[in-house]
């Protein structure tokens, strides 16, 4: 399981210590290292938390924490070879319950994971919704995910990806060009309904991130995929590059999460109730495409290029409904 | 005198570590049969005894108390008062327990290494901070079992954000039923109006998140899209509701998709665009040689922001109302960037 080295809070420790207890007694005897690799933490943590059991307890009639009332561990496997066993236990041995968040979180993760193919076994997963629902300590929180349709060449891009295999592909991008490309494919990485391939593209020489759905004529080939593990492979999908276009926008306040991904900086200055932020986007067709599906919400201010990308943008779209078009046009829609 | 006194606790509480003081109160709440008085709980648990006073002034320590009970209760542990049925209302004689039988995971929840490999994924999903905390503590429950999870699959990510400000505070008052009050700018109406609400049920439909409630102000339950949701969500003070129904939150999912197979639009697309990619795989019927797809859509404004965003590459043929949508949102775009701008 990955571990995650970051700081845990009080209740974070506690709910690990409330898990480590029985753990602890379902393997009676257990190596510092491997209790570390299955919880994702460091030996010292580990170590840190056999000590604290070691002394907890209950006070007991007296209020005195009385030896009888505390947890005990054989200290001599602990101090010399880093064991852990468990000789006297007080209060609990079982796991603990999820809370009625916790369970609701993984239940609608799950709904959202029912997309890919490999999970259409949606019967095993109405199973395990099951149980997570019976293991909470109350009714798991009415929060649900619509299950989407997941593109059908996914399972194919997966399969390379376990195999290491080279793809071949034609792919559309954001200019509307298509080339047929060449890639070692390394990673699957979804945002909300999009995915992407993260791959290394023979024609860019580059690690790039590929929209699945502008993806055409796949192919794997029996070529194997190069050694990239000096590669960073980015975790983000939107990455800086020297060529990148800073744009300065006025945008409505309740709209900025919206436009979070593409903030440059985290300075805003407020211009008659709005906010003006810089933007840094990959060039004016990923600009013109976000301010359109804003509309009203955000405004354009420089630099005059990309303001002028925007208005010829909408004044392209707006044309398509000149009068006369629209009558040829609803002759052929078939109502 | 104060400032010593003060300074005292200052010392105690760096002594004992909150993990230390939490744990050593959820074993004590679990040992219990009858329930612990709170003046016993304060006076002999580790992390509050150090700093109990005898003569009585624990008002700090009280404080703290009812702090630790919320986060004890927010992990999920059944943390329960039982009243004294001699002296009923008698905060003093309120009892603490944690009832062993409701705190263990049922034997019958036990987990496969491949089921565990899939939670591992789902819990992945998450890039906001709560759900993804929660996601994880519940992996760290389940751990406790021992089983150790199928490896999981490599070079595989999927990611779900959410980016409503106004969801952890509705995800909040969901769990706790608490009725809230927020500016909602319903799509149509010229200004934000403020609404009452009891959130029942927070669904994704559509890769928008709605929330389904019950609006005082019309007195029946609505649905509201959390995008439209203007500034803050607050609690109204003391008021709380009934549960609702469990699995509400699949029947409102069902209810939108009803809504959106109710409404279709037919959109003329430019080959090899955009535009016809990425709406065209949500397509109910296609006619490639005409270029035109027809599609189901929920909500025409929503829609209609969708559509604006692909510029020339969508024209929408029917119906009307759309057409005057994406048509009206495409002049507001044109005429706010007309013009060279300020410099």
């Amino acid at each position: 399981m990955a571990a995650r080295p970051k700081p845990l809070k009080g209740p974070d420790k506690l709910v690990f210590l409330l898990s480590f207890v029985p753990y602890l007694l379902e393997q009676r005897v257990v190596d510092v290292a491997e209790a570390a690799t299955h919880f994702g933490m460091t030996e010292e943590e580990i170590r840190e938390a056999v000590r604290l059991i070691a002394t907890s307890g209950l006070p007991g009639s007296t209020g005195t924490y009385q030896p009888n009332d505390l947890f005990d561990i054989d200290w001599d496997s602990f101090e010399d070879d880093d064991v852990i066993v468990i000789v006297h236990h007080v209060a609990i041995d079982d796991a603990p319950r999820l809370s009625a968040r916790e369970a609701a979180a993984l239940i609608a993760g799950l709904q959202y994971l029912s997309a890919s193919p490999e999970n259409a076994d949606s019967a095993s997963l109405a199973s395990l919704m099951d149980k997570l629902t019976a293991g909470a300590s109350a009714a798991p929180s009415r929060l649900a995910v619509a299950e989407s349709e997941a593109d059908a060449s996914l399972a194919t891009i997966r399969s390379a990806v376990a195999e290491g295999r080279q793809l071949e592909f034609d792919y559309l991008n954001a200019r509307g060009e298509r080339r047929r490309r060449r890639a070692d494919p390394l990673r699957i990485i979804s945002q909300d309904a999009d995915w992407y391939l993260q791959a290394y593209c023979h024609l860019r020489e580059d690690v790039r991130n590929f929209r699945v759905d502008r993806m055409s004529g796949l192919l794997v080939t029996e070529e194997p995929i190069g050694d990239h593990s000096h590669r960073r492979v980015p975790d983000t999908l939107f990455q800086g590059s020297d060529s990148d276009l800073d744009v300065v926008v006025d945008v409505s306040p309740e709209a900025l999460p919206l436009i979070a991904d593409y903030l440059a900086d985290s300075s805003t200055q407020e211009v008659d109730e709005r906010l003006r932020v810089t933007l840094r986007l990959a060039h004016v067709h990923g600009l013109k495409r976000l301010v359109a599906g804003l509309p009203g919400l955000i405004t354009v201010v420089a630099p005059a290029e990309a303001r002028a990308a925007v208005a010829d943008w909408a004044a392209a779209g707006l044309a398509g409904y000149s009068d006369a078009g629209t009558m040829r046009e609803r002759r052929t829609g078939d109502r | 005198m104060i400032a010593r006194v003060a300074g005292a606790a200052r010392a105690g509480e760096s002594r004992i570590p909150v993990e230390d003081r939490l744990f050593s109160l959820v074993l004590a709440l679990l040992a219990t049969e009858t329930g612990l008085l709170k003046s016993e709980i304060l006076s002999s648990v580790r992390g509050y005894a150090e700093r109990y006073d005898p003569a009585g002034q624990n008002a700090n320590l009280e404080r703290q108390f009812e702090r630790d009970k919320d986060d004890i209760r927010e992990l999920g542990i059944p943390l329960e008062t039982v009243e004294s049925p001699d002296r009923p209302g008698d905060n003093q004689a309120l009892r603490y327990r944690i009832p062993k039988g409701q705190y263990d995971l049922p034997d019958e929840v036990r987990f496969t290494p491949d089921e565990l490999a899939l939670l591992g994924l789902a819990a992945e999903v998450w890039r906001e901070a709560s759900l993804s905390a929660d996601s994880q503590r519940a992996l760290t429950k389940l751990r406790s079992l021992g089983i150790e999870p199928r490896e999981p699959v490599i070079g595989y990510a999927p990611r779900l954000r959410v980016r409503d400000a106004s969801f952890e505070p509705l995800r909040q008052a969901l769990d706790r039923r608490q009725t809230v009050r927020f500016r909602y700018f319903k799509p149509g109406e010229a200004a934000p109006r403020q609404r009452t609400v009891d959130p029942l049920a927070v669904v994704l439909h559509e890769g928008r998140w709605h929330l389904h409630g019950f609006d005082h102000d019309v007195r029946e339950p609505r649905t509201f899209l959390l995008s439209r949701i203007i500034g803050p969500v607050a609690p109204v003070p003391g008021r709380t509701f009934e549960a609702p129904p469990p699995g509400i939150q699949d029947r409102i999912l069902a209810e939108l998709d009803a809504l959106r197979l109710q409404n279709s639009a037919d959109l003329a697309v430019t080959a090899g665009s955009d535009a016809e990619i990425r709406l065209g795989r949500r397509a109910v019927l296609r006619d490639d040689d005409a270029g035109v797809i027809r599609m189901h859509y929920t909500d025409v404004a929503v829609f209609a922001d969708e559509l604006a965003a692909y510029g020339p590459e969508v024209r929408v043929l029917a119906p009307d109302s759309l057409r005057d949508a994406v048509r009206s949102r495409l002049e507001t775009v044109a005429a706010a960037h007309r013009g060279g701008g300020e410099q």
